[in-house]
């Protein structure tokens, strides 16, 4: 017994400075993260203020039964998951092809340029972007009804009712919005790739294609895949501001825009229920837990230095 | 080395810092004779930057009458719900509190968010429950208690439109022949032929629309309109809003005006407040609850002179009471002293006029006749306030361009209304949250579209249907048993 | 070298393009911001407004106090909070990289967990005013959620273990350095992408924070620049959302949709300007250099 502590001991000891480095981060997630943990017991207790949270009444899973035994639960969380399994694909592909083609740009002083601009969308905050959204398909004043499509002589739609269009408007919204910000993390990850590789490459006759299938992509992979991992924890969360603001809140719109996240905004605006609010909270993070679980044992078989843990 | 030992130790001190930051405040002891603090919360959503003055004034008064000096904290609209959500979650210092049937009143009360009332009220403000009608001081009980008091303003509400005078001069409209909703119909055609360039009826705001003005004066919503009674309806029989002909009729005549043109087109996902669109000079008018002076008030937002004409008989409904009121959280350390400061607020024109108004000399001042005005020369005075929020309004004084009696004007008008014999009851809403839920999504996809003549009419049949299928017949049983109790209760059979 | 050249046109063909798409939404919004009110309400968002007019920027220099202010904070807890916050996660990341690292797999976990799981916004609410009394404090707008997460730690930890070989690391261990120097002297300066990756990240999540300053700021002195935007935007969303039964007396003194404009332009203009600077360190040949060298 004394013999395994005294290993420990040494052990800690042996590492005391990797350790010393974990400090502050550990801390901060320690106060940030965990000590508010408690708060997913509101998840199942009817809170009352006067009696406090330690002490309000558990009920169970009552607060989790507006999330399903409503008709709309299976088109909310279908909704979700495939407007999140596409962005994932889509936006990932996109960022990296981009960014492959940032690093190709000759001109280094362009290529900066680019990268700012690229960026720009990502700043634009929701709100605005739904504006912008709105400059382009109003009614009556749209950019599209009133020049693009009389160009090609179709008559003006009314976007804002017509729900079947939306998932290609959210998709190009997102993809539009994201890409400058994601592919600089690929960027990074290219950057870091030892030029002697494309050398050696070239000089054996591999062409451009063959070079990125075969050198960048293969040493993107542990990017791709933590990138993944982390999106696939999300998978049951919608970007709230592009689901709600974008469309601008237009009822019609809702069988397809209609995400977990607005649902329960709209749901609980008169109710003001922070049990329920919790209790779609821990839904959403549970789902997200296993699919990662799973995700991870599947990467950690295949090549355990990439698994997330 | 010695730079990562730097580094490192300064690490180490920030994050030292930031856990000994939780030296414990002590509670501050009132002493005898030292005034007591106490904190107000409010809605704000215009320029106070001057409160402190304000504060200090109304600060001189309370100390001297009744040793207690008060911290204002104005709350934007934006974060009114987050904001006072966590003020109530925990034990932050606030005493005082707006509230009302629109910022979940109801859920504040059944989550002990908020005192008690009844006995302060005896003791400390006596005064108040003279200053509004007996049933709108007893609007607000929920299982016998008050927890809010109601700001004195306007109660009651009759529904009707507003529109720009110059164009009913230019075409001799006459309002006086101008008597049900569908009268309507021949004023809007002639602004239409008329005027290309203007709309004559936008919506109010994206989700107030026409329609809505046009039944409320019929129903009593019960809060949250998911079971309705007919305002004549003595036998208080609780129905869904949505299969009733008169909801029907509504939206036919409103589907009407939207097909001729007479309503704006994209009135289903307009960002704009009517009053803005009609100060562009892109609108005729639009639909709203009115009361004495709403034209005056309206002129002064849309920099039109408007003109109203109202289209029902007043009335009172469940939560004319509930919708601003004001309350004492639990947090509070001293009840008596905040019950105190609210009585105050009810009988004291001083102290109501600097909240209202700002100081005398800096924020407004005196005219001959009794109003008052801005100072001259100043467009921008660092105070503006919502009366009709808080306090006794018919205490203070009046801003010239209004009538000067309009405090007499509002407050024959409230006698006047046809009061709900549903007035006092709250509904709460926990037994069916999780179909509430549910029937507040499907409202949303389909009420805007309907109510501002954007889908067809046979879409209301599927909207009835998919009510049903989220629950509301539940709801509805739900608040009928809770609305027949309560009428036993109050001895209302 | 033909084919070379025809790519070199694809690609920044390709790119022209993309930018074109990024750039005219933001022309739009700048000259928006230019515009008339009259001229938005009437013929909506135009690149050749009827009307031009500094109105908005009048209404925003009338308030030049508040939002010069505003800028100082955000400029301050920008600087401050990256800083801190990308030194603290390097830190982090740094043993959960190391292959030999007892426990790794365990702490990588703890790290992750808490990208998946919350306590809530009310839990996280009350520790902070409660037990660390930040309400109304420079650290409100640092501290909460935003020093460091789980993602930026994860992702430097990926670029720490398989973009720093380790042989480097172990001939320095030969060499007889201790963990620190090794950190600072050697992981670090070959980390610059991943860093100013990172950095940039942070940087902007401070830039554009309004949510810590709506919940834990009441006092409007300590309002960072997008949370006193974010609330006059908001603010005219309340009103037009909410029809409080007519009363809304103060919209008149509201800002418009000009005003919305110039808002978002004073918002963005400021990183596009920073931006550039940063960029430098995403080039070729720095990192490399030190590894043969």
């Amino acid at each position: 017994m004394a013999h395994t502590w005294r290993k420990v001991w040494k052990t800690f000891w042996r590492y005391k400075a990797l350790f010393l480095m974990l400090l502050p981060g550990m801390v901060y997630l320690f106060i940030n993260n965990y000590m508010p943990m408690f708060g997913l017991t509101i998840a199942f207790k009817d809170i009352n203020y006067a009696k406090g949270i330690w002490r309000s009444d558990w009920i169970g899973l009552k607060n989790f039964e507006f999330l399903f035994m409503t008709k709309d639960a299976w088109r909310i969380t279908r909704n979700t998951i495939l407007y999140n399994a596409v962005f994932i694909v889509l936006n990932t592909v996109t960022a990296i092809g981009v960014a492959i083609l940032l690093n190709e740009v000759r001109k280094k002083f362009l290529a900066r340029f680019y990268q700012s601009v690229l960026l720009l969308p990502y700043l634009i905050s929701m709100v605005i972007v739904g504006y912008l959204v709105l400059a382009l398909l109003n009614l009556e004043n749209g950019f599209m009804n009133k020049v693009i499509l009389p160009a090609f002589g179709i008559d003006p739609i009314s976007w804002y009712t017509k729900p079947e269009y939306w998932p290609y408007i959210l998709t190009i919204v997102s993809l539009w919005k994201n890409i400058g910000y994601l592919c600089i993390i690929y960027l990074a990850a290219i950057v870091g790739i030892d030029p002697e590789y494309y050398e050696a490459a070239t000089i054996d006759g591999a062409t451009k294609w063959q070079q990125i299938r075969s050198i960048t992509v293969p040493l993107l992979m542990p990017t791709i895949i933590i990138l993944t991992l982390l999106a696939i924890g999300r998978i049951f969360y919608a970007d709230f501001g592009l689901f709600y603001q974008v469309p601008l809140n237009s009822g019609p719109l809702q069988p397809t825009t209609d995400v977990i996240d607005t649902y329960v905004y709209r749901g609980l605006i008169t109710l003001g229920d922070i049990g329920m609010s919790s209790a779609a909270g821990f839904y959403q993070s549970l789902v997200g837990f296993v699919l990662v679980l799973v995700s991870n044992l599947l990467v950690r078989l295949k090549d355990k230095d990439q698994a997330l843990f | 080395m010695k730079k990562n030992k730097l580094a490192l130790g300064s690490l180490l001190m920030a994050i030292i810092l930031l856990i000994t930051a939780c030296s414990g405040s002590g509670g501050s002891s009132s002493d005898g004779g030292k005034p007591v603090e106490i904190v107000m919360a409010y809605l704000a959503f215009t320029d106070v930057s001057d409160i402190q003055t304000v504060e200090d004034e109304i600060n001189k008064i309370a100390r001297e009458k009744i040793n207690v000096v008060v911290d204002l904290m104005p709350i934007d609209g934006a974060a009114w719900t987050q904001q006072t959500n966590l003020l109530l979650a925990g034990n932050e210092k606030i005493d005082i509190i707006l509230t009302s049937s629109f910022f979940n009143y109801n859920s504040q009360v059944s989550r002990g968010q908020l005192l008690e009332l009844d006995e302060l009220l005896e003791q400390y403000g006596p005064e108040i429950k003279n200053t509004m009608p007996e049933a709108i001081y007893n609007g607000t009980r929920i299982n016998g208690k008050i927890y809010g008091i109601p700001s004195v303003r306007d109660f009651a509400a009759d529904y009707g439109m507003v529109m720009r005078k110059d164009l009913v001069d230019k075409y001799n409209i006459d309002l006086s022949k101008v008597k049900t909703w569908a009268d309507l119909t021949g004023v809007f055609k002639v602004i239409k032929e008329n005027e290309p360039g203007i709309v004559p009826l936008v919506p109010t705001t994206q989700t107030y629309q026409p329609t809505r003005a046009m039944y409320s004066p019929e129903i009593d919503p019960l809060g949250d309109s998911l079971g309705v009674i007919l305002i004549d309806d003595q036998d208080k029989k609780v129905v869904n809003l949505y299969e009733l002909d008169l909801y029907r009729e509504k939206l036919e005549l409103v589907k009407q005006w939207y097909d001729a043109g007479y309503l704006s087109a994209d009135a289903a996902t307009t960002q704009e407040a009517s009053a803005n669109v009609v100060k562009a000079g892109k609108a005729f008018g639009y639909f709203n609850n009115l009361k004495p002076g709403y034209a005056i008030q309206e002129s002064q937002l849309t920099g039109y002179e408007m003109v109203s004409v109202s289209l029902s008989p007043a009335v009172i409904q469940s939560n004319s009471a509930s919708s601003f009121m004001i309350s004492i959280a639990r947090n509070s350390t001293d009840p008596v002293a905040a019950m105190k400061f609210l009585n105050l607020l009810y009988t004291d024109p001083d102290v109501m006029n600097l909240l209202a108004n700002g100081v005398e000399g800096k924020h407004y001042v005196k005219k001959d006749n009794g109003f008052i005005g801005k100072p001259e020369g100043v467009t921008e005075t660092g105070y503006q306030f919502n009366q009709w929020e808080i306090g006794n309004n018919f205490l203070t004084l009046v801003w010239e361009g209004w009538d000067a009696d309009i405090w007499e004007q509002t407050k024959k008008f409230n006698e006047s209304g046809k009061v709900s014999p549903a007035l006092g009851f709250s509904f709460d809403q926990t037994p069916v949250k999780s179909e509430v839920a549910a029937v507040t999504n499907v409202q949303n996809q389909y009420l805007v579209g309907l109510e501002s003549g954007t889908l067809e009419i046979e879409m209301l049949d599927n909207f009835i249907n998919e009510l049903k299928a989220a629950g509301i017949d539940r709801i509805i049983e739900e608040k009928q048993r809770q609305l027949d109790e309560w009428a036993k209760a109050n001895g209302k059979k | 070298m033909r084919s070379n050249d025809m790519n070199q046109t694809l690609v920044n063909l390709f790119f022209i393009l993309a930018s074109a798409a990024c750039i005219f939404p933001f022309l739009l919004l700048f000259i928006a911001s230019f515009s008339s009110e009259q001229s938005i309400l009437t013929k909506g968002y135009s690149l050749f407004p009827s009307e031009w007019s500094l109105e908005a920027y009048r209404y925003l220099w009338r308030n030049v106090d508040a939002i010069g202010r505003s800028y100082g904070i955000t400029v301050l807890i920008t600087a401050v909070g990256t800083t801190v916050g990308l030194f603290i996660s390097a830190l982090l990341a740094y043993p959960l990289s190391r292959t030999d690292m007892p426990l790794k797999n365990t702490l990588s976990f703890i790290v992750f967990f808490t990208m998946l799981f919350n306590g809530g916004l009310v839990p996280t609410y009350l520790i902070y005013t409660e037990v660390f009394h930040i309400k109304n404090t420079l650290w409100a707008l640092i501290v909460p959620g935003l020093l460091t997460n789980g993602f930026f730690i994860l992702l430097i930890r990926t670029f720490f273990r398989n973009s720093i070989p380790k042989e480097v690391i172990e001939s320095a261990y030969i060499d007889g350095a201790a963990e620190f120097k090794i950190f600072f002297r050697i992981v670090m300066p070959l980390s610059l992408p991943i860093l100013a990756t990172i950095g940039l990240m942070l940087g902007i999540a401070y830039w554009n924070d309004w949510f810590n300053g709506l919940i834990y700021i009441t006092d409007s002195k300590l309002y960072s620049l997008q949370n006193l935007l974010n609330r006059m935007l908001q603010n005219i969303q309340f009103l037009q959302q909410t029809n409080l039964g007519g009363r809304a007396e103060g919209a008149t003194s509201l800002p418009t949709n000009a005003v919305r404009m110039a808002m978002a332009v004073i918002g963005i203009v400021p990183i596009l300007l920073i931006y550039p600077f940063f960029q430098k360190f995403f080039v070729k040949g720095l990192t490399i250099g030190a590894v043969k060298g």
